[in-house]
């Protein structure tokens, strides 16, 4: 075959852009890295990609969700807390009203102090977290759950009991507040103002019936919050769960586009070099013609 | 018997000859870079021997009479030329689709946190966000916010595509231009060579202009040429004159008729939506001739323009849209339209924090040319968030409608109330999506791939072709010094001559005065 000088230019020519090139992937990989920049270098990595980006982004959320979660409960739970111990508090006061030996004026002071035990729990049941009232089902905002006239006397109390609920990992939603109704019902204030009353009362009333009516909103209380920490369990169970989606899911979109950055240094550098040789190359292949030693 | 001054003639031929030799050799190094250039070469014939005399058979001399120089050929293998237009179609319809692709890749922008796909993602974990927040009025203003951002990105897509589209068109123009510029072109050196031939010149510089000319319009469109012999008497080496025929159109076109002259220019139509409807064939001379009219759907002919035609868009055969572009808008739009319909449904089920009814989410135009282009948030979600339907029962703290409407994305067609058309049964929204943009980076993969092998071809050809036509600097030195020498001994020669006829005339029968 006959070889001409414009056959060695185009040549070389055409050999050191297709070896730009590659130089040029290779750094776009270094700078970016990733394995791939656009669908058509891999279309299956970058269908890929975007899926794990999706799952990746899916399980970030559901994390944020749980802080969501964590955020009702904790606060649900401290205010069944209270109550528990305000509760505890009537019982005693019951307890001590129903001995006998104390006189009316006495027994006045325990109906104020049980007055102002009713007021802290209208408090409780009032509760906001956030602007939201959290014993409300999902009436959440607009009328507090329980109303009191001018005296001090409880008027209504909301019936909502539906469960607020949000969504933990895909198609698994959770109730994250509790059942106001089976703690903060109408009954539970009223026989706390009956208790007051009959302290109140001259006639001595037997406050027996009483000890048992605070016995039984005590047991309401703590069964409410014996079901809110098993799903306090259950949320923890999940967060582990979702963490280790997480560094799952990461691991398989990293190993599915990252680049592995020494395999490309090492091809960047063997590029490199035959770039080099190419150009030294070129540029004795192309100097001398038979003009050179022609004199 | 030789003629005493028959040397002096054979020198002066071999002078003539050596130096056109050079000359030429000349002109070769001149256009050593010279694109489209033919090397030369000077066929050096032998004066016949054949000498005059009164015998009638004439007297065969047994002395050569020297040298002249015959025509001046290029060197030149025309099926090389074949192969070299045939893979030049192929590299220029492939570029063409590589680039156009490319583009598409460029709009699309996947996967990046500025394509489609983030922005659905982020709506979706916007309405996360609201389902554990309904009653807050800046979660509500995010998901507005970032519905929005959908339905923005939806329509720049449409609208960037279709502008792409409308380059493609202007492109199409532009080649078409071309392409009959060249025709006309080859015509005028067809009538050049013609008028020249006949008294048996060989045209070179012609011959090398007109194929260059035929390589470029190999690039946008297939074509054959043949060669008919001029008239008079043409050298046995001319080429004669070119017939252009359109390749792969169902029928034969002849773009330049070669014998009469005459050149059938190109012409595109485009209908409203800026699809190629057909090609028509007309001579610009003669108006009374038919014109060739071809569909789009039968143009087959490889190159540019059918590059340019398939990415642009076209009406095939059934009177539909066809293209790559046009399949990716309309996949679009159903995607657009299909998730409209499905996330309205969706988010009318649910109830909103005012006493109003709950309306539409999304607005959009199916009846549009690109409904995609016409997706917006409605008009009263912008101005009220308050109106998105975040809740399932009422109460303000149910965020379970928001949880609904972010699982629209991923939700499958078959779960659907109204199933929507063309997506598939067991497909969402996002993975239809997904496989959108997989298909996209096949096809243009595959572009690549043809573009760097048709090249490859194409270059394994135009090396052919240098080897046996470029100019060899090295090889033109050697012919140089070649014919010098022979210059300069011819010269010699006659030196010899001279001296030989200065012994006859002057120095001889003086017998030693």
């Amino acid at each position: 075959m006959r070889v001409t000088q414009s056959m060695l230019t185009n040549n070389m020519l055409k050999n050191l852009s297709s070896s730009y090139s590659n130089l040029d992937k290779y750094m776009d990989q270094l700078s970016t890295g990733k394995k791939i920049n656009r669908p058509s270098d891999d279309p299956v990595i970058a269908m890929k990609g975007m899926n794990y980006r999706t799952q990746v982004s899916d399980v970030e959320q559901f994390q944020r969700n749980i802080s969501e979660v964590n955020n009702w409960m904790d606060n649900s739970d401290s205010q069944l807390d209270e109550t528990t111990q305000a509760l505890q508090r009537l019982r005693e006061l019951a307890v001590q009203g129903s001995n006998g030996t104390y006189e009316d004026g006495q027994r006045e002071n325990i109906a104020a102090e049980v007055d102002q035990l009713k007021e802290h729990l209208i408090d409780i049941a009032n509760t906001e977290v956030n602007g939201k009232y959290i014993f409300n089902g999902t009436s959440t905002t607009g009328e507090a759950p329980v109303t009191v006239d001018e005296d001090g006397n409880v008027t209504g109390v909301s019936t909502n009991d539906d469960a607020v609920r949000i969504e933990v990992t895909d198609g698994t939603k959770l109730q994250v507040n509790v059942t106001a109704g089976n703690v903060f019902s109408e009954e539970f204030f009223k026989d706390i103002e009956a208790f007051s009353t009959a302290l109140k009362s001259d006639t001595d009333e037997d406050l027996d019936s009483h000890i048992a009516t605070m016995d039984t909103h005590i047991n309401n209380t703590v069964n409410e919050r014996a079901d809110l920490g098993a799903r306090m369990n259950r949320v923890e169970l999940i967060v582990n769960r979702l963490e280790n989606q997480s560094i799952s899911a990461n691991k398989m979109m990293s190993d599915n586009e990252d680049a592995d950055l020494e395999e490309v240094i090492i091809q960047l550098t063997t590029q490199e070099s035959v770039h080099r040789a190419a150009l030294s190359a070129g540029s004795r292949v192309i100097q001398p013609s038979l003009l050179d030693f022609l004199s | 018997m030789v003629s005493t001054f028959s040397g002096l003639e054979v020198a002066k031929r071999a002078l003539s000859t050596q130096q056109a030799a050079l000359y030429t050799t000349s002109h070769n190094i001149a256009n050593a870079n010279t694109e489209g250039y033919t090397r030369q070469r000077v066929n050096f014939e032998q004066v016949s021997t054949l000498s005059v005399s009164r015998y009638t058979e004439g007297v065969k001399s047994d002395i050569g009479s020297g040298v002249q120089a015959g025509s001046i050929e290029r060197i030149r293998d025309r099926f090389l030329d074949v192969q070299y237009r045939n893979e030049s179609s192929k590299l220029g319809y492939y570029e063409q689709r590589a680039e156009a692709m490319a583009q598409m890749e460029t709009i699309m922008n996947e996967p990046s946190e500025e394509g489609l796909a983030y922005t659905m993602s982020q709506f979706s974990d916007a309405l996360q966000d609201l389902s554990t927040n309904p009653e807050d009025s800046g979660s509500r203003s995010v998901v507005s916010q970032r519905g929005q951002a959908v339905a923005d990105t939806f329509s720049y897509l449409s609208t960037s595509l279709e502008q792409v589209r409308g380059d493609l068109n202007s492109q199409i123009d532009v080649t078409e231009t071309e392409f009959n510029s060249i025709l006309t072109q080859i015509n005028n050196l067809n009538e050049q060579i013609g008028s020249v031939e006949p008294h048996g010149h060989v045209p070179n510089d012609l011959y090398d202009e007109r194929d260059r000319l035929l390589d470029s319009l190999s690039a946008i469109a297939n074509v054959s040429v043949s060669y008919e012999k001029s008239s008079g008497q043409p050298s046995e080496i001319a080429m004669g004159k070119a017939t252009v025929t359109l390749n792969g159109v169902g029928q034969d076109v002849t773009l330049v008729d070669g014998n009469i002259y005459q050149v059938n220019h190109m012409e595109v139509t485009s209908n409203e939506n800026n699809n190629v409807e057909s090609f028509t064939f007309s001579n610009p001379n003669d108006t009374t001739a038919t014109p060739v009219t071809i569909d789009a759907a039968d143009y087959a002919s490889t190159g540019e323009l059918k590059g340019l035609m398939e990415m642009n868009g076209y009406v095939d055969a059934d009177g539909e849209a066809a293209g790559y572009y046009n399949e990716m808008l309309s996949d679009l739009d159903q995607m657009a339209v299909a998730f409209v319909a499905e996330f309205n449904r969706v988010h009318q089920n649910g109830s909103n924090l005012t006493d109003d009814a709950t309306g539409d989410f999304y607005t959009i135009d199916p009846a549009a040319t690109r409904p995609a282009a016409t997706m917006a948030v409605s008009e009263d979600i912008i101005n009220d968030p308050k109106r998105i339907a975040a809740s399932l029962s009422g109460p303000s703290g149910d965020g379970e409608n928001a949880i609904e409407l972010s699982n629209v994305f991923s939700k499958l067609q078959a779960d659907y109330e109204v199933p929507a058309e063309g997506l598939g049964n067991k497909t969402s929204i996002k993975s239809f999506y997904e496989s959108m943009i997989g298909q996209m980076g096949v096809v243009t993969q595959e572009a690549n791939r043809m573009v760097s092998n048709a090249g490859v071809l194409q270059q394994q050809v135009e090396e052919n072709r240098s080897s046996v036509s470029a100019v060899s600097l090295d090889e033109e030195m050697t012919n140089m010094i070649k014919f010098q020498h022979a210059y300069n001994a011819a010269a010699r020669s006659m030196t010899a001559v001279d001296e030989m006829l200065d012994r006859i005339i002057n120095n001889m029968g003086l017998v030693g005065r």
